[in-house]
This record gives structure tokens, sequence and C-alpha cells, in this order.
């Protein structure tokens, strides 16, 4: 890949992972103050407003995170499953993403509940609170930010066959000019 | 890159923080398949049955009393894609 587009990808891929970091962090403060309040508008309101933020900025967020995140990957010297950072980072965030997409359904139907004008207070003050999931959303993203930043070794068994072959044929290319 | 082994012949063994994260990781595994047997937390708190929709719902949390509460629930499943 060429070194601008490199970047540009890269650039893309971080903005859309710190950006999803920050929606959920939006959205704890919906679920937090939905969690504490009693009125009923303002339940309805923390409802609607997560499952707005969750639908529309966290999943594509997470989606453009999880795609940019293969093509930074696979298209650098760093590879997928080459080393155990990229490797775990990535299984965590693609396990974050599928949590995220099946919580949205349930925060969809809560939202759609609490939108409904007939329901009561009493129904809606008993409506769960998805914290748990968001909270837990936060620390798996935390850590894989971590685990990008501070990049610690370790390559993996596949990762180190696939140094070996590289510099193997690095050197039967060395071979073969000096021969010639 | 700076964790290319000196050996080059042999492969490095796996470091210690990996261990570390996957000693985590299966304890944290472990952790959410009991809660998720045991129902901790309660009802319509967390698990399998929270994910499907209105599965969070219960009939009793959303119809205190006698159950009239006003509360309609939704006739089948929310189209959120279209």
């Amino acid at each position: 890949m060429a070194p601008g587009l490199r970047k540009f990808v890269l650039s893309a891929h971080i903005t859309v992972s710190v950006g999803w970091i920050g929606a959920v962090m939006a959205y704890i403060a919906l679920d937090l103050w939905g969690a504490r309040a009693r009125d009923g508008e303002a339940l309805r309101s923390a409802y609607l407003g997560m499952d707005l933020i969750a639908r529309n900025v966290i999943v594509p967020l997470a989606l453009a995170s999880v795609l940019t995140g293969l093509v930074v990957s696979l298209a650098t010297k760093w590879g997928l499953f080459r080393h155990y950072w990229v490797a775990i980072s990535f299984v965590m965030t693609v396990i974050a993403t599928v949590v995220l997409l099946i919580e949205t359904r349930t925060i969809g139907a809560l939202a759609e509940i609490a939108a409904d004008p007939t329901t009561s207070v009493e129904v809606l003050r008993a409506l769960p609170s998805t914290l748990v999931h968001s909270i837990g959303g936060t620390v798996v993203l935390l850590v894989v930010l971590v685990l990008n930043m501070y990049k610690p070794q370790g390559m993996t068994r596949y990762g180190w066959r696939k140094q070996q072959q590289e510099r193997l044929r690095r050197q039967e290319q060395r071979e073969a000019v000096l021969q010639s | 890159m700076g964790d290319w082994p000196r050996d080059q012949t042999t492969k490095p063994p796996t470091p210690r923080w990996v261990k570390v994260f996957a000693i985590i990781a299966v304890v944290v595994v472990l952790l959410v398949a009991v809660a998720l047997v045991t129902g901790l937390g309660g009802p319509g708190q967390h698990g399998p049955g929270r994910h499907s929709l209105g599965g969070g719902v219960t009939e009793e949390q959303t119809l205190p009393g006698d159950g009239s509460g006003g509360y309609v629930p939704p006739p089948g499943p929310p189209d959120h894609d279209g």
C-alpha cells in the first residue's frame, strides 16, 4: 500500500475507533441519567436518545472500525494474525461489535416501549438498564486502545513462520544475484 | 519491530503478557457463563433472553400491581432496519 494511502486509512481507523469510544461515553451519560430519572418524560427521552446514538453513531463507527482495522493490518507489515497484540485487538473488537449489534436490538425494543405514549411511568421505571453492556464495552475498547498504543512484543506461531519464509526468500534472492 | 528473536531458527516463547491476558479472558468468560446460568443480577438484568426483542421486559416488570399499568406489549419484533 502506498504510504499516503496507508496514512489515510490509518487516520480513518484512529478517527472512527476513538469516535466509537466517545460515542459510547455519550451513551453511558444517557444510560446513567435514565437509570436515576424518576420523571416519565426524562425516562422516555433517555431511552430514545440511547437508541438514536446506538443505531446512528455507535454501530456505524464500530463497523467502520472493524473494516479500517482489517485494511490497516492486512495491507501493512503487521498482518492480522502475525502479532499477538493485533490478533487480540481484532478478536476483542469483533466480539464488542457482535455484542453491540445484539444489544442494539434490545435498546431498540426498549426505545419502542418508551416511545409509546400509553406506556406508564411505572413501566418506564421498570425497564432494564443497559449499563452492564455499555460499561463492559467501554472497558474492552480501552483495552484495545492500550494494546494499539503500546504494541507489546510477541509474534504468533503463524507470524514467526511467515517471517522465516520471507527471510529464506530474501536469502535465496541474494544468492541468486551473487551467482549471476 | 523489536520482537524478532535473536535465534532465528526457533520460535520465541509466548510472552508473559499474552498468558496473563488469556487467563483473564478465561476468568471473564467463566464469570459471564456463571452469571448467565445462575441468573445473577436478577431476571431481565442479563442473559440471552434479554437480548431477544422485548425479552428484558418481563411481564412482572412491566405490569406492576394488578398488571393493568396501561402497558400494551408490542405485537411483534420492531423493524429498526427499515
